[in-house]
């Protein structure tokens, strides 16, 4: 059962989408979200990228949702929704936990998933020859790739984001 | 493919279904547009991570900042939103009904 700790993952991945994505009250899916990132984290991590998964954890989680929460917290109602408080929540959770559980028993009992693209069983398990395993990862190497070949791709995302926040402070002062 | 694929491409596709069916709140459909930035940026990384095409890697950290970017501006607007209406809540936004 171990070996497929992947497929597991990335179903325990598709199981916190479809908590967030039925929408309960929004602090109730930023739950989902961080369920959902710690897991992609985990995903990431089994295929080898170490600094990427920690930027899940990092910019993602540690960026981005504190500051969901922040604003969840300030537009916040008085009695949230859980799922199982209102019927359309818990419908849209029950139906795309049943529509997940339906795929995975497909793809367990055949092994593959095919409509156009086929999705195979021992794609995950594919051996690729690396031709050097030096002490830096190769994926490390790409990271830091960013500032040599891709120098001019950071001052553009650099000077979007100094953008973005004069916009955003503009948006917030209204009027 | 394998099937990890399979699974976050169908995150993908329930998160997009997430935001394009709205409720009550607009900061749901905030949570689902972070939550197709999160599967876009798993399944890049692991597509560059199994092919080892290694100047792909920085791919998914030009997609973050970019996703950071948007999930900003959506956030100042529903600020602008609740300073306004006092909730955030989609049947408020009805200006240009007819």
């Amino acid at each position: 059962m171990l070996i497929y700790i992947l497929f597991v993952l990335s179903t325990i991945f598709v199981v916190g989408f479809v908590g967030f994505s039925s929408k309960p009250s929004p602090v109730y899916g930023g739950i989902g979200l961080i369920v959902s990132g710690g897991v992609g984290c985990g995903i990431v991590v089994s295929f080898g990228g170490s600094f990427l998964g920690l930027m899940v954890f990092l910019i993602y989680l540690g960026g981005m949702l504190v500051v969901f929460g922040y604003t969840t917290a300030m537009a916040m109602e008085q009695y949230p929704e859980v799922w199982a408080s209102n019927m359309v929540v818990l419908g849209s959770f029950i139906v795309g936990l049943i529509m997940e559980c339906m795929l995975v028993l497909y793809v367990l009992v055949d092994g593959e998933f095919g409509l156009i693209v086929k999705f195979n069983e021992v794609g995950d398990w594919v051996i690729y020859d690396v031709s050097s395993s030096d002490i830096i990862s190769g994926e490390t190497m790409g990271v830091a790739a960013l500032y040599s070949y891709g120098s001019w791709l950071v001052i553009i995302t650099g000077w979007s984001l100094l953008i973005g926040v004069v916009i955003i402070l503009e948006i917030t002062r209204g009027n | 493919m394998s099937l990890t694929h399979m699974n976050i491409m169908m995150a993908f596709i329930i998160s997009l279904l997430g935001l394009l069916m709205y409720r009550s709140h607009l900061m749901s459909s905030l949570l689902c547009l972070e939550g197709l930035m999160l599967s876009l940026f798993v399944l890049i990384t692991i597509t560059t991570l199994t092919a080892h095409t290694t100047l792909t890697n920085m791919l998914p950290i030009i997609l973050l900042v970019f996703a950071a970017c948007e999930a900003a501006l959506g956030l100042s607007l529903l600020v602008a939103v609740s300073n306004t209406y006092g909730t955030d809540y989609v049947q408020n936004l009805n200006l240009l009904q007819c």
